[in-house]
């Protein structure tokens, strides 16, 4: 294999495919390489950990058609700490020749036969807005939980609701439901369970794409993986390139796939209370202002108490030995005066997930689950669990 | 106190007095907990296996131990040392250190005070004690031990009772004990010292402190050397906080399967729960101690965003760190516990609570084992042919006791 590419290109490629691949020495050692195969001037290239796996397709000057698998975090720091300009990579039996200027490197390979085949995807395909899909993730996926403990928790629920489709996520402490009303991706009453992991890689990937203005986003699902595929990723990049132009830079294409997870998403509709007496609407830039004030003095799960009064709420956290914040708000308030008091961080990740300029924040009573929403819009709700003071 | 569990269950049956009494798991894999003078005779000591003492000595009398009577006396005799001086830090149910140096002028000197603590525990316990008055912790707990009675073959030699390291006098009595008399000096540190030729607590303060380190490591090799000169300057802390709370239980037979295991893990944390509740505390880290049939031991623990009180929701974390472990090797022995602990102010609720909320179960739980009894209401996974069976605090804490089969005559 012999090619020859940009440094700011082959960086970017390289990063993407490298971020499946596993930092934790695993089992297998091939998977902390990321894998480069070239036909003719495109360049393909992976990266996974079993679970999840990124593929770059990148057009280059091909010399020779190959394959070999990298040490990935190397290469990329390699490349990445090279002069900008051409890089030039070899592939000889055992080791890859990375030259750029007069810097020359030479790296062992990992063995290729050891890299795992990556599944086909599924043929059916359906495109989905990608800067709606961008937004949705981003208020979604941070409300997964990380604890490996409870695996269906780690994952977003994708599920068919009326003509759209429907993101679910949930840590137990918290829960967010968004709506993409038109996208109709899954049949009806279906629904598949994907790793937050994989979905904050695809919200990582497309928001760097939407400086390219790549428009939509591919999705496939198969009975235990989902493919997502941004740019033209089977053979068009290949084709946008221009093999006798030595500097040609094609269209980067990435198609991220990631294993399902299998289990019962909880039961969330019950969790959503339908009826809350209590309703605070309150501008979301001053909330958010004084939230982040206030919890300085919130450390350490010290929560944040919001005392609801007509016409204002107050934002109050006391830690002992240190000492207490508080800072008043104008608000319009409907229902009885209370207080509740929450973890001033997932109150603050709910706030800054809504969008427009105001937020409303319904409670039942100081114990049960409250609810933030944007006014005006129906498509995002954020429900979240208060702290009981005893 | 004078082999306090044993001492106690004399008391409880006078027919016991002289002989050879065992406190203890009885089966094949407990421990001695506690002995009488006459059994010590014979060379049984506490933490021994159970097996070797009944070798040693097949005629005593070997009890399952009643930890909840040890409790209630340990209470009873906190309450006549409290009466001495309020800095009294209790290292375990029957030892303690007490801070009498505010009392002297109301009740005397030291040596003073110390007969008079042990007369009255005499009086109002019925029970045998021995003080070591010193001017540092660790000579009063070495002068302790040189006051204690003696075992011998031709009967029990009492002890001095009080025994008295003044002022000045401490490095004499402190340089003949054998090393292993400090604190921090186990079996593994003993044979690294043997090496210097060090038998003796004189012998280790003669090693430079330098040597010590290289042989035993920074922090110990200092606190050695300071020990060896008596320069022990901690202060009796009435209120020693508890960093964990836990329980662990040794099994009669190892268990390869994960079933039986995740009865255990709800039971354990259900007690556990139950203490933390009491302590009106919250633990933040669960940890899943696992020990193999070929003594491996092994801990699991997760570290949770918000600190937890309740029963199930603490079997629920216990029992995903279970899933974590392979038990086809044979598990002897499973421990929970939870550290990182609280004060517990506030509790993060969980959509769990939403509908039915948990902590309202529990108080209502809590409620109705006051009045009806610790067994009477407890997860159904505990439900055995004989009623619940909860862990109690105590139970067990010398592995397990032989089947009923086998159990020994009294």
């Amino acid at each position: 294999m012999k090619f020859r590419c940009e440094r700011d290109v082959l960086v970017e490629a390289l990063a993407s495919a490298t971020r499946a691949v596993t930092t934790r020495g695993g089992t297998l050692p091939v998977l902390s390489g990321v894998k480069a195969a070239l036909a003719g001037d495109r360049l393909l290239l992976t990266g996974t950990d079993l679970d999840l796996t990124i593929q770059v397709v990148v057009t280059v000057a091909g010399g020779t058609d190959g394959a070999a698998v990298l040490p990935a975090r190397l290469a990329a720091d390699i490349v990445r700490a090279l002069d900008p300009g051409a890089v030039y990579v070899e592939v000889h039996e055992t080791e890859a020749r990375i030259a750029s200027g007069r810097s020359h490197f030479s790296v062992r390979l990992l063995p290729t036969e050891d890299f795992p085949r990556v599944a086909d995807t599924p043929a059916d395909e359906v495109t989905l807005d990608a800067a709606a899909l961008v937004d949705a993730l981003r208020q979604v996926v941070p409300a997964a939980s990380h604890d490996d403990a409870r695996p269906i928790l780690t994952g977003v629920l994708m599920a068919a609701e009326g003509d759209g489709l429907r993101l679910v996520a949930t840590d137990s402490y918290r829960l967010a439901v968004r709506d993409l009303p038109g996208a109709s991706v899954l049949r009806e009453g279906q629904s598949v369970l994907v790793p937050s992991r994989a979905l904050g890689e695809l919200a990582r990937l497309l928001g760097g794409a939407d400086k390219g203005g790549a428009g939509t986003v591919s999705l496939r699902l198969g009975e235990r993986d989902a493919t997502f595929e941004v740019g033209a990723f089977a053979g068009g990049a290949a084709a946008g390139g221009d093999a006798g132009d030595p500097g040609a830079v094609g269209a980067m294409a990435t198609r991220l796939t990631t294993r399902l997870i299998e289990g019962q998403f909880p039961n969330y509709r019950q969790l959503v209370p339908e009826h809350h007496p209590n309703r605070l609407t309150v501008g979301r830039e001053p909330l958010l202002d004084a939230l982040r004030r206030v919890k300085l003095l919130a450390r350490e799960a010290i929560p944040v108490r919001l005392q609801l009064r007509p016409g204002t709420v107050q934002l109050s956290a006391v830690t002992q030995d240190v000492g207490q914040a508080e800072e008043e708000l104008d608000a319009k308030y409907e229902g009885a005066e209370m207080g509740i008091s929450f973890n001033p961080e997932y109150l603050v990740d709910g706030v800054e997930a809504v969008a427009g300029d105001e937020v409303t924040l319904e409670t039942l009573d100081g114990l049960k689950p409250a609810v933030v929403r944007a006014v005006g819009r129906d498509d995002y709700l954020y429900l979240l669990m208060p702290i009981r003071v005893s | 106190m004078d082999a306090f569990y044993a001492a106690v269950e004399v008391r409880a049956d006078p027919s016991l007095a002289g002989r050879a009494v065992i406190v203890g798991g009885s089966g094949d894999r407990g421990v001695v907990a506690s002995c009488s003078y006459e059994a010590r005779a014979y060379g049984i000591h506490s933490a021994m296996p159970s097996t070797r003492a009944r070798r040693l000595c097949p005629e005593a009398v070997f009890l399952p131990g009643r930890y909840h009577l040890y409790q209630e006396c340990s209470r009873q005799l906190h309450e006549v040392l409290q009466r001495f001086t309020p800095l009294v830090e209790a290292i375990s149910l029957d030892e303690a250190f007490l801070d009498v140096g505010g009392a002297r002028r109301l009740l005397g000197t030291g040596v003073e005070i110390a007969w008079t603590i042990r007369r009255r525990i005499h009086e109002e316990l019925g029970l045998g004690s021995s003080v070591g008055v010193a001017t540092s912790k660790l000579v009063a707990k070495l002068a302790s031990k040189a006051a204690k009675p003696k075992a011998s073959l031709g009967g029990t030699v009492p002890g001095p009772g009080v025994t008295v390291v003044e002022p000045g006098t401490e490095l004499a009595f402190l340089h003949h004990l054998p090393v292993g008399a400090l604190w921090g000096v186990g079996p593994a540190t003993r044979q690294r010292l043997d090496r210097f030729g060090v038998a003796t607590v004189g012998d280790l303060a003669a090693v430079p402190v330098e040597s010590l380190v290289a042989a035993v490591g920074h922090a110990l090799g200092r606190h050695l050397h300071d020990l060896a000169w008596a320069r022990d300057p901690r202060a009796v802390e009435p209120e020693r906080v508890a960093k964990s709370v836990g329980h662990e239980e040794t099994y009669r037979r190892d268990h390869h399967d994960h079933e039986p295991l995740r009865r255990e893990v709800v039971r354990l944390a259900d007690a556990v729960a139950n203490r933390l509740r009491e302590a009106g505390r919250a633990g933040t880290t669960v940890v899943l101690k696992v020990r193999f049939a070929d003594f491996r031991t092994i801990s699991r623990s997760r570290t949770l965003p918000a600190p937890l009180v309740a029963g199930p929701a603490l079997a629920k974390v216990a029992l995903a760190l279970l899933e974590g472990v392979d038990p086809s090797p044979g598990v002897r022995l499973l421990g929970v516990s939870v550290s990182n602990l609280v004060e517990r102010p506030t509790v993060q609720l969980t959509l769990d609570d939403a509908d039915a909320d948990a902590e309202d179960v529990a108080r209502a739980v809590e409620k109705v084992r006051r009045r009806f009894g610790a067994t009477a209401l407890g997860p159904a996974s505990l439900l055995g042919p004989s009623g619940l069976e909860r862990k109690r605090r105590g139970d067990q804490q010398w592995g397990p006791t032989s089947p009923p089969s086998s159990t020994p005559r009294r």
